[in-house]
This record gives C-alpha cells, sequence and structure tokens, in this order.
C-alpha cells in the first residue's frame, strides 16, 4: 500500500489515520508470513508499515489487538466475496461452486492473508481461538442455507454443514503448511465435491463440477 | 505429564509455568528437571503419550472388528471419541493447546492427523472416483466437530458424536444416496 506523501498536503486527519491503519494491517500480514507470531514484533510492523511506533499505539494498544484487527478484517473481506459469489450460481449446488472458486483463487492471490487466516488463526494463542472459531462457523449458513437433500432420501446428518467446512479448512491450511498456496485453486474440484456430495449425491455433484 | 495437560488445558499452554508443574505433580523441580530438559520436553512428551495411546486403543478396536470395513472404521471412531470423553484434559492438550504451544507441538499436531489420515486410506474401500484428498477433508472435519466440543466443555460427551460422525465418515464410500436409503428405512 501507497505511503502518503510528507509536509503540507491537505489530507484530514481521519483519512491518514485510516491510512496507516489499512497499512498497518497489511504490513502485520505480511510480517507473519515471513516470521510467523511470536517473530513479529511492534517495530517490524511499523517500519515495513512506514508508519512511527507512536502512531502504532494510536491506532492499536497491543501487537496482539492488531492482529485481531487484520484477522476480522481480512475474515469478512473472504466472506463477502464468498457470499457474493454464493448468488451467481443458478441454484443451489452451482452457487456453492461458485463461492468455493471464489475462495480459492482469493486464497491462492493473496499469500500473507491466507496465511494469517488459515494457520495464524489457530497457532496464535488463547485470545484468538474464539476469533478463528466464529469465523469459520460463520461460513457455515453460506453451506447450509437452501441446502437440499439427495434425491428420494433423508437430510444428512446435522454435524455435515460443520464438518464440511471444517474439513475444507484443514485440507487448505494443510495445504498452506506445505507452501502450496499458490497451488490452491487446483484443489476445487476435489473439495467441491466433498462439499456437494452429502446433499445432492456423489453423481450429480460430479456432473455440476464437470459442467463448470 | 498428567499435571502439565491439566494446567495447559485450564490456564493455557504460555501461562503453565515449570514452578506450577512441580507443585501440581508434587515432584521436586530437581526431579523434573533430571527427567525433562524443560516445559517444552514435558509437553511433548505429554503429547506423544496420549497420542500413542489414542492410537493403541484405536487400532486394537479396529482389530476386534470381524465384519467389513464400514464396523472397523466406526469401531475406530469410537474408541477415539472414547478416550476424548474419558481424558478431556488429554484432549483438550492435544486438540486445541498443541496448535498454539510452541513450533515443535504444532508439528506433532500435523503429524498426528496425518496418521489419523493414513488410518483412514488403510481402512476404507478405495475408490478411483473419490477426490485423492477425501481422508483428508474428513479427518479434518471430524477433528473440527471434536474440538468444538471439547471448546465447549463437553469433551466428556464426545461420544455423543458417534452416529453423525461415523455417517458422515462413512458416506462418501457408499454414496451418499444410499446412506440416506438406509437412514428413511432404519
Amino acid at each position: 500500500m501507497e505511503r502518503l506523501p510528507r509536509g503540507r498536503h491537505g489530507l484530514s486527519r481521519e483519512f491518514i489515520a485510516q491510512n496507516q491503519r489499512e497499512r498497518l494491517l497489511a504490513a502485520l500480514a505480511e510480517c507473519l508470513d515471513e516470521r510467523g507470531y511470536d517473530g513479529t514484533t511492534v517495530s517490524m510492523i511499523g517500519s515495513r508499515a512506514g508508519v512511527s511506533k507512536s502512531d502504532f499505539y494510536k491506532q492499536f494498544e497491543s501487537k496482539d489487538a492488531c492482529f485481531l484487527a487484520a484477522y476480522d478484517d481480512s475474515v469478512e473481506r473472504i466472506r463477502e466475496r464468498v457470499r457474493a459469489a454464493c448468488g451467481e450460481g443458478r441454484d443451489w449446488a452451482t452457487g456453492v461452486l461458485a463461492a468455493l472458486a471464489a475462495l480459492v483463487d482469493l486464497l491462492a492471490a493473496e499469500p500473507a492473508q491466507t496465511q494469517l487466516v488459515l494457520v495464524e488463526g489457530l497457532r496464535a494463542g488463547r485470545g484468538v481461538y474464539d476469533r478463528y472459531q466464529e469465523g469459520l462457523q460463520s461460513f457455515v449458513p453460506l453451506l447450509r442455507d437452501g441446502a437440499p437433500s439427495p434425491a428420494g432420501g433423508e437430510p444428512p446428518p446435522a454435524a455435515t454443514d460443520e464438518a464440511v467446512v471444517g474439513g475444507i479448512a484443514s485440507l487448505l491450511a494443510r495445504r498452506v503448511l506445505a507452501g502450496e498456496t499458490e497451488k490452491l485453486a487446483d484443489f476445487l474440484p476435489e473439495i467441491a465435491e466433498f462439499a456437494l456430495t452429502p446433499y445432492i449425491g456423489a453423481a450429480e455433484a460430479r456432473r455440476v463440477i464437470a459442467e463448470r | 505429564m498428567d499435571a502439565i495437560a491439566e494446567l495447559t488445558a485450564e490456564q493455557g499452554y504460555d501461562a503453565t509455568k515449570i514452578g506450577d508443574i512441580v507443585r501440581r505433580a508434587g515432584v521436586a523441580r530437581k526431579t523434573l528437571y533430571d527427567n525433562f530438559e524443560g516445559k517444552e520436553e514435558v509437553f511433548l512428551a505429554a503429547f506423544d503419550a496420549a497420542f500413542d495411546e489414542a492410537m493403541r486403543r484405536i487400532e486394537a478396536d479396529c482389530a476386534k472388528v470381524e465384519g467389513g470395513w464400514e464396523e472397523r472404521v466406526q469401531a475406530g471412531l469410537a474408541a477415539f471419541l472414547g478416550y476424548v470423553a474419558e481424558q478431556p484434559a488429554l484432549a483438550r492438550m492435544c486438540m486445541i493447546e498443541a496448535l498454539s504451544a510452541t513450533p515443535a507441538a504444532t508439528e506433532r499436531y500435523e503429524d498426528a492427523l496425518q496418521r489419523f489420515v493414513d488410518l483412514t486410506k488403510q481402512n476404507v474401500p478405495h475408490d478411483d472416483q473419490l477426490p485423492e484428498t477425501i481422508e483428508e477433508t474428513l479427518v479434518g472435519g471430524v477433528a473440527w466437530i471434536v474440538y468444538q466440543q471439547i471448546r465447549r466443555h463437553e469433551a466428556d460427551k464426545a461420544e455423543d458424536l458417534l452416529p453423525e460422525l461415523s455417517e458422515f465418515m462413512l458416506a462418501p464410500f457408499h454414496g451418499a444416496a444410499e446412506a440416506a436409503q438406509k437412514r428413511a428405512s432404519a
């Protein structure tokens, strides 16, 4: 993100603060990607963002607070993209497929953010567990709402929605840990089949995926 | 090792000090250092012991099954959930605290997950049509449901999850439609 010009520039205080905040959040994600949570300090985040330490503390109480803000911000951005893609399908299955495609494309395109959301979230420690859990759970309704049952059968068991979302997150996180973030989009057919099969059956799921 | 499991379950890994561990365990500080290099060593040893015991029980119960693969997977899952229910502090230590304790602990967790993936692969029928990563997503899904159960402080009721989780694990291997028919006629 571009730094602002120095000296007299007629920019409002709010604008500067907002700009600094965004630069700090982006800098944190980059530092985490390179050094992990414990190896990242407030000074590193500040110098990467081009923001003084005292300006850092005007925005955030601590590294933890900056992390939580970055985390919430990233999850929100991903969820909005996924939610928008859901609406592009002509029915539930094509909507979920479009959403998963948007998800893996976004994750592959922004490795630092992906590391933050999928890996650091679970590893940053106690304060963040709730955020991770809430973040992941907030994707469950996107899958569940409007989900059909397999032709002529009962709906899948209640835990299915959560287990599908958790299973996809686990697979993607493991691939990120293995250094394959840029290849995440390759997993689309596999995770889509995993997600769709409990609701529409394997044959129909494969048909929908092959059509795309 | 029991002491570190209880303490990390109660207050987290970072907040647990060597002093807390020796007090809880009722051993001298020196005794701890005779056996372990430090806190991380105690944690990793406790993790390994708990995971080995879980694996031992799962493999033993799977081996007892005379029926087919479905019964075997179900028996393995039941043994796992039974262990979680019996040892809530160990379960919390291994499935929650290990993720954020230290890089070595995180690696242990990942290795453990991989062992469960391999075990699943060994016990389900091979199907070329299924995604190559199916066992990984299934195991990850089960781990996520159990993770949440532990975080709700309901690890002692983990066995209640057995029907849902075994259906979730088995369905891809005999087709979701077939699974649903079974349910409808049950």
